[in-house]
């Protein structure tokens, strides 16, 4: 009974506050470009219209278009529930959650790209392409930083690999992270979500087509794998195991807030790389997680 | 009823259909049925009682004695034999039917009786010499149901090329079985741990039963033999032949000692045939050989778990090893399952499409919805997501390695880069299946082909279904099949027999559960909230583009075309293309076709020498006897003058 009730906690935890982040990155861009831009909670207002809109559907598209994203979303929440929160541990914690977390991502993945590919649209098939090809690089990169946590604390479950630090090589499994996370949640320099050329985007041009609650579930997943990978990065790099609960608590939120500002720095001010330096950025990606791996293994 | 008695049944149906193969297709539909039945109980039995079943008769004309085992670890094997027998041959009546193929269905229901009759021989052998009969009758059965389509130039040259290859492998093995006989002074199989001289005939076997197994690069006569065979053939090939070679690899490692670095190697030719057999994949723009260049990858991923318990074995058997060894035994059910539901689902679309060209297909899911839907969870199975079987298989092997490199032994040199190729092996899958599922079953209809197609009858249905249900199965509920493996890699190192579940099996079939029943609540739910908020349905919004066609659409190529350029060094594409010129360009096309790079760039240049150096030599052969007597003259000449110069020393 308790279980079910921490379980349903934690679930609002990740489905309430994960909107938030975009909306922070947005409020940062606008701080630094001297606009007001748009209110922080802008993403709520956008979600509760969108679930309430109706949907325009291609002629060409199954009911998997529909099933697609929403397989996508409870992949992505179950890839959230698997990950611990600090003080809070894990709602399911056994050896190899680690894995299973990589896979449901792909999961996702596949989903996304799947429904992409119903319309029959150029523009999404480009996306599609372009998304699963350079996820293929960055979870090279998600591997080698699993394998330095692996090494470092001799585990394979996520929340002892998480609870210390990552070491000496922390530093640079920090910035390795920080760039799949720019990669794999479209952010620039790799994705620019605000563009309106679709030919050059890689996450956005796939859900062109999706309107009203299937567009809902997509952003909404989309936050939700955003928090996931912030939430992912602080645990493995800041020591929250050696520290009393509220304040390890206060430091994931300090650093999961942290994460965002510096999404929307990057983003106020990189441009966008040409698609063919993205495989060179995140193959720099992939060796910084390797070399963390390199020096967490020597460290022992 | 006892083991002997299941297999004699077994052998009845099978020996029941080689004869009503010709005359009636009812008949013979029924008797592999009920041998497959009594196959897979046999296989189940020995499994679950983990028993060993042993039968030697002597033979009026003395050695070989015919001997015959059944251990847990050909049980393994013969379990997914009986399967793919049974659904296959269900799915041949209406794939290969009498009715549109009245001189080749009755010699493709012989044949294919023939070949489960030779594997089962080959798996139940415990004599060398019956085991090269059995190896040496199913190659040569597989190769007439190959060539089904003889009067097709494409077909007899795949056929060749297999024999070539097979029997290249044939030779290794009569090397390896006859080292074997020699020195231990007869043919009966069983473990010979304590000999540790025979230690180097596992390379002989390695390349053996590589070359069956079609591991990169021994792989040249996979892709073009898997595309050409009738679907279920195809299914046959890669869910079976290639895992009789994994078979042969698997049983001779555990029976002989091992060379130091066998593990090393057979594990490194795990994780190339894995990449590069993803990477070829990619660039494949025909279904069948797409599906052919998977089997290496996946039998590259057999590989590697394989390769990871003889390294373990080598440091004292840890039970990391078992781990790696347990999913690589997955993976060979999981593979055989989900590759032949895709052949099979393949087949049903050249069944309903005629065509094997991608670039031709699409849209399918409107009038085939049976078939993409099975095949999209074929795809998603191979490409190891969860909560499919392929996630379970590659999932234990990826803990293998973990806890090698945990244990911050030497194995860890070889256990990172390992897992990192693995790794992007299932990204580069999953690149690959979202590349044929939407082409060829979502979007528009590439061609006309695609508005005459019809989905296939129930008797194609019907083996698809149950291969799925089998692979939705293992996902959900991996801890009932662990009692099933667990057998058969304690079969391999008997170290291994007492030990409990060590992996969260359990937990991670609860999980898998929940994700099933909360995506297909999600799924329902969206739905509905779709259906309550109104539903439109429009022309594809292409970004104001008002109408679109079919050609717009972004194709195979296209989509796998960033990961190409990456494998551009070994794909060594050719392209022909004409840009469009002038200010109202009339024509441009564009073709590009990924060659058989080691066949076409390595064996054929060798071969072509050997021909040309056997043409020179030739011409001593010209049937004149006078330059015969010459040439036994220079030879006594020249024997005299050694014998000579012996006798000064």
């Amino acid at each position: 009974m308790i279980y079910t009730f921490e379980l349903i906690l934690r679930l609002a935890i990740w489905l309430l506050l994960a909107p938030l982040l975009p909306g922070i990155i947005n409020k940062v861009k606008a701080w630094v470009a001297g606009r007001r831009g748009p209110p922080v909670l802008q993403l709520y207002y956008d979600l509760a219209k969108l679930w309430r809109k109706g949907v325009v559907m291609s002629t060409l598209a199954s009911p998997g278009f529909i099933a697609g994203p929403a397989v996508a979303w409870v992949a992505l929440l179950a890839a959230a529930i698997l990950m611990p929160l600090g003080p809070l541990g894990s709602a399911l914690s056994f050896r190899g959650d680690v894995l299973l977390l990589i896979y449901l991502l792909a999961l996702a993945r596949f989903c996304t790209a799947w429904a992409a590919m119903e319309t029959g649209s150029a523009f999404e098939g480009m996306g599609a392409a372009r998304e699963v090809s350079y996820a293929v690089l960055a979870e090279a990169a998600i591997i080698a930083a699993v394998l330095a946590l692996s090494v470092h604390t001799r585990s394979v479950s996520l929340v002892t690999m998480l609870s210390p630090s990552a070491g000496a090589g922390a530093a640079l499994l920090a910035a390795g992270l920080f760039t799949v996370l720019l990669a794999e949640n479209c952010r620039v320099p790799f994705d620019d979500p605000n563009t309106h050329l679709e030919l050059t985007m890689i996450h956005e041009v796939m859900v062109l087509d999706h309107s009203g609650p299937p567009l809902a579930a997509i952003l909404h997943g989309a936050s939700v794998k955003l928090l996931l990978f912030s939430v992912l990065l602080v645990q493995a790099v800041v020591p929250l195991g050696n520290l009393s609960a509220p304040l390890a608590g206060a430091a994931l939120a300090g650093g999961v807030l942290a994460v965002t500002i510096g999404v929307g720095l990057v983003e106020s001010l990189l441009a966008r790389l040409a698609f063919r330096r993205v495989p060179l950025l995140l193959t720099t990606a992939f060796l910084l997680c390797l070399f963390a791996l390199l020096v967490s293994w020597n460290w022992k | 009823m006892t083991p002997g008695c299941l297999l004699l049944i077994a052998l009845a149906g099978i020996t029941l259909g080689l004869l009503t193969a010709r005359p009636s297709a009812r008949l013979w539909l029924a008797a592999t049925l009920a041998a497959s039945a009594a196959g897979l109980a046999v296989a189940l039995w020995i499994l679950l009682a983990r028993a060993t079943w042993d039968w030697r008769a002597f033979l009026p004309f003395g050695e070989p004695s015919l001997h015959l085992r059944l251990d847990p670890l050909s049980a393994f094997f013969l379990a997914l034999l009986a399967v793919l027998g049974g659904a296959g041959s269900l799915f041949s009546l209406e794939y290969w039917a009498d009715k549109t193929h009245p001189t080749s269905a009755p010699s493709s229901r012989f044949w294919w009786s023939g070949v489960l009759l030779c594997m089962g021989l080959v798996l139940l052998a415990a004599n060398g010499m019956i085991f090269l009969i059995g190896w040496e009758a199913f190659t040569v059965c597989c190769y007439f149901l190959i060539t089904q389509e003889r009067q097709k130039r494409a077909v007899r040259q795949a056929g060749w090329l297999y024999l070539a290859a097979s029997h290249a492998g044939m030779l290794c093995l009569f090397a390896f079985f006859a080292l074997l006989a020699a020195r231990t002074g007869g043919w009966e199989l069983g473990p010979l741990r304590d000999h540790p001289e025979l230690a180097p005939l596992f390379w002989l076997a390695l390349l053996g039963f590589g070359l069956k197994a079609g591991v990169f690069p021994l792989h040249i006569w996979l892709p073009s033999a898997h595309a050409n065979a009738p679907s279920h053939v195809s299914a046959m090939l890669s869910g079976m032949t290639l895992k009789l070679g994994i078979y042969g690899l698997v049983r001779f490692s555990g029976w002989l000692p091992l060379p130091d670095s066998a593990g090393w190697t057979v594990a490194a030719l795990g994780a190339v045939s894995a990449v590069l057999g993803v990477a070829f994949a990619l660039g494949q723009h025909d279904l069948k050989r797409l599906l052919a260049y998977h089997s290496v990858e996946n039998i590259g991923i057999i590989l590697i778990g394989v390769g990871f318990a003889m390294i373990a074995t080598a440091h004292g058997h840890p039970l990391w090893g078992q781990l790696a060894l347990a999913g690589g035994l997955l993976h060979v059910w999981n593979h055989g399952l989900f590759k032949a539901l895709l052949f099979l689902g393949a087949g049903s679309v050249l069944h309903a499409t005629g065509t094997r060209e991608m670039s031709r297909l699409g849209g399918l899911w409107r009038v085939m919805p049976w078939t993409a839907g099975l095949f999209t969870l074929g795809a998603m199975a191979i490409a190891g997501l969860p909560p499919l079987n392929g996630f379970v298989s590659e999932w234990l092997v990826f803990l293998g390695l973990f806890d090698a490199v945990s244990a911050h032994r030497v194995a860890l040199w070889a256990a990172v880069p390992a897992a990192i190729l693995l790794g992007i092996t299932g990204a580069l899958a999953l690149a690959c299946f979202a590349k044929v599922c939407g082409v060829v079953f979502a979007g528009a209809p590439r061609s006309e082909l695609v508005e005459h197609a019809h989905e296939c009858g129930w008797r194609m249905r019907g083996p698809m279904l149950l291969l799925a249900m089998l692979c939705v199965a293992i996902g959900l509920a991996p801890v009932l099949f662990w009692r099933l493996v667990a057998p058969a890699a304690a079969a391999w190192q008997p170290d291994w027999a007492g030990a409990a579940l060590p992996a969260p099996l359990i937990e991670l079939s609860a999980f898998h559960l929940g994700l099933a029943a909360v995506a297909l609540l999600g799924a329902i739910w969206l739905w509905r909230r779709v259906k309550r908020n109104g539903l439109n349905r429009a022309v594809t919004w292409d970004c104001g583009y008002a109408a679109p066609t079919a050609r717009i659409q972004y194709t195979a190529g296209s989509f796998a075309g960033i990961i190409n350029e990456w494998f551009d060094w070994i794909l060594q594409r050719e392209r022909h293309e004409q840009r469009p010129e002038e200010n109202f360009p009339a024509r441009a096309h564009q073709v590009e076709h990924t060659p058989e790079t080691v066949l076409e760039k390595i064996v054929q240049p060798v071969a072509v020498a050997v021909l040309h150096i056997s043409a020179v030599a030739r011409r001593l052969q010209h049937g004149r006897v006078q330059s015969y007597l010459l040439y036994l003259l220079i030879g006594i000449a020249v024997l005299a003058v050694l014998v000579a110069m012996g006798g000064a020393q």
